[in-house]
């Protein structure tokens, strides 16, 4: 049967949403990305990297640029094992369709993993502040150490429960920036925060923790131009590639609902993975008793302790 | 915890059973329900204890390692988001000519104006959320209408295995294919690029780097089927010369569909930003909704609870008549789901590691 509404010239092509934009337009001729025909930024050899600069910086980055943000993206995508990759593979045991477990997989960045914006306004603010105050790069830099570790508040870009004593992605993205000769006023700013950062747990007799991928990436995605939520965005989005492979993996190979009994290994959600530490088991009051039991609830509290 | 001891379960459910509960001690279950146990499942011994498998990569604290490659000597090497997207969903590596074909179709891909991935991005961002809320909301705008790479591939596929097997021709095939389906939101065919050479120039660039293949080549037998019956002009768009592409180059349909949603979700990463940088947040009860759009029954005034069974009709059907009838009207409620039917597949039974964790 020949569906001519939904396959033929009659379709709807206004816009979902009617918005100014800067970014893009799209005609029935071209789809133009920030004035670049998109088709001709492809056919005349740009990469993807490219497409970058011109999709967040409306322009075309040096070769060098290219280079690291090439470097940075790659060694970020894949991670095995993390919150966005467990993410998309437990979504996936319910078997939804493959983009729902890459949206909750991505979704997975927030404060904690990958926050890439939040290293990014750390550094901005501090910079600013620098400026402001006259002191240098190396000063201010101190400066954050001092007022984050005085606070007790973790610094950003600085630690990974994994990877112990040394993201192996770390310290290479930032010799990959020097080597490309990209070191401009973050690369100092994040080396003197390390260094400020070392000493004074050194001093604190507290044990060595490395610089991690977002403090090395998210530096060098900073230093060629990018803001920090658009540096947040290329790290996150690109790991949703891993994450959507070890969906796929899980739903063509793995068991679904990840709770059968007959795989030999004891599955995801195997009843016997629960460990329950709450309330102990008790008498469902009858609505008869309901009143005086939720009232003497509340006034012993004990409850509270429970609530979250 | 563990479960709770004997002494202790036997004195909760005696008392349980003198206060009674509802149904749950009826006769009719097909259980004691007097008779069950309280607490969490002891630990299972008798099979290997849970672990995360993967095919794909692995880490420790000192490397990431994806298909054999340590990530960090792919960087150094040169390799790039590109290679590794093969390495992930191929392990392997890709020849210099499927790189830059993939490198093509990608940043074809990332942005398509203010399209469905775009405009959800945009109305996350207005709620103030985090960026990569409104990133993973603009991938699940990715279905089987909008960037249907999983039925089209799957489809794609099917007959082109259907013309090996029943040795037929792909023309012979992609007619099938097209009288079977129709002109569908999954064809790959449509009236959306008449005007933009865009998708015929992605084909031509595969050519030219020789990493055109058979569903290409099926691909270009599908416009012409569809073209054959078409009463208005048709021709491949993006979906199907993207999907082909991508297939060529050794994706399965669902590999393509999550790596090109994934690529636009950049560009719906910018719709973000600029959302955020020029417009209002939405708050709760803000937006109206003109009465003018609004084609349900008429205002009514609510009855008064105390004649609630006066106005009150049942959905219980005694006879299958019965049932259709109702079924029927209610598909003339828009919103109460009666017209849509659809079947949505348990793969439940067929999937499974049995060679991995034996003890």
């Amino acid at each position: 049967m020949i569906n001519e509404n939904n396959g033929g010239t009659r379709m709807d092509r206004e816009p979902t949403l009617s918005r100014k934009t800067s970014i893009s337009y799209k005609t029935e001729e071209q789809t133009v990305m920030r004035g670049y025909n998109l088709s001709d930024l492809a056919e005349e050899g740009y990469s993807f990297y490219d497409a970058m600069f011109v999709l967040f910086q409306s322009r075309i980055p040096t070769e060098k640029e290219e280079k690291m943000l090439k470097y940075e993206m790659g060694v970020f995508l894949e991670h095995s094992m993390s919150p966005s990759a467990v993410g998309a593979i437990g979504v996936s045991a319910g078997r939804p369709n493959l983009p729902v477990c890459v949206a909750a997989a991505v979704s997975t960045f927030g404060g904690v993993h990958g926050p890439g914006a939040a290293h990014g306004y750390m550094l901005n603010k501090y910079l600013e502040r620098g400026v402001k105050e006259g002191k240098t790069v190396d000063e201010i830099a101190k400066t954050l150490v001092d007022e984050y570790m005085d606070a007790g508040k973790p610094v950003m870009g600085m630690g990974q429960p994994q990877h112990i004593d040394s993201d192996p992605r770390a310290e290479p993205i930032h010799l990959k920036q020097e080597e490309l000769e990209l070191q401009g006023v973050y690369l100092e700013f994040q080396r003197a925060l390390e260094k400020y950062f070392h000493a004074r747990r050194e001093a604190d007799g507290r044990s060595y923790v490395g610089v991690n991928v977002v403090g090395s990436g998210n530096t060098a995605l900073m230093e060629i131009g990018f803001s920090p939520n658009a540096g947040w965005c290329i790290g996150s989005v690109a790991r949703g590639f891993s994450c959507a492979a070890h969906a796929l993996y899980n739903m063509k190979k793995g068991r679904a609902w990840g709770a059968s009994r007959n795989e030999p290994m004891v599955q995801m959600i195997d009843l016997s993975m629960i460990k329950y530490v709450g309330p102990e088991d008790r008498i469902v009051p009858k609505q008869a008793e309901r009143q005086e039991y939720a009232r003497k609830q509340k006034e012993e509290g004990e409850y509270k302790q429970w609530v979250i | 915890m563990g479960y709770l001891d004997q002494e202790k379960t036997d004195a909760l459910n005696n008392l349980k059973k003198e206060r009674g509960i509802g149904n749950l001690g009826s006769e009719k279950n097909p259980f004691d329900y007097y008779a069950r146990e309280y607490g969490t499942m002891p630990k299972d011994t008798k099979r290997a204890p849970f672990q995360w498998v993967s095919e794909v990569s692995y880490k420790n604290v000192h490397r990431i390692v994806a298909r054999g490659y340590d990530t960090t000597e792919l960087m150094e090497e040169g390799y790039g988001v590109i290679e590794v997207l093969f390495v992930d969903y191929q392990a392997r590596i890709p020849t210099i000519e499927e790189e830059k074909m993939l490198n093509y179709v990608m940043i074809m891909m990332l942005e398509d104006g203010l399209s469905a991935p775009a405009a959800i991005s945009r109305i996350v961002a207005k709620s103030k959320t985090f960026l990569t809320q409104a990133c993973g909301a603009s991938i699940m705008a990715f279905g089987h209408a909008y960037g249907a790479y999983s039925s089209f591939g799957n489809r794609l596929e099917t007959y082109i295995k259907r013309a090996e097997q029943e040795n037929f021709t792909l023309g012979k095939a992609a007619e099938l294919l097209v009288r079977e389906n129709g002109i569908d939101e999954a064809l790959g065919v449509s009236s959306l690029m008449l005007n933009d050479p865009a998708a015929k120039r992605m084909i031509a660039r595969a050519e030219k780097l020789e990493v055109a293949g058979v569903n290409i080549k099926f691909m270009k037998e599908v416009v012409k089927a569809a073209q054959a019956v078409s009463s208005d002009p048709v021709d491949i768009d993006m979906l199907g010369a993207t999907g082909a592409v991508m297939q060529d180059l050794g994706f399965t349909p669902e590999a393509t569909w999550a790596i090109l949603a994934i690529t636009r979700s950049f560009g719906a990463g910018a719709h973000y930003i600029e959302e955020v940088e020029r417009g209002e947040l939405s708050k709760l009860g803000q937006q109206l909704s003109p009465k003018t759009d609004y084609d349900g029954p008429p205002d009514r005034s609510v009855p008064p609870l105390k004649d609630r069974e006066k106005h009150a009709q049942s959905a219980v059907c005694k006879t299958p008549d019965e049932w259709k009838q109702r079924f029927e009207k209610m598909k003339g409620v828009m919103g109460s789901g009666f017209s849509i039917v659809e079947e949505i597949k348990d793969p439940s039974k067929k999937s499974g590691i049995k060679k991995v964790g034996k003890l």
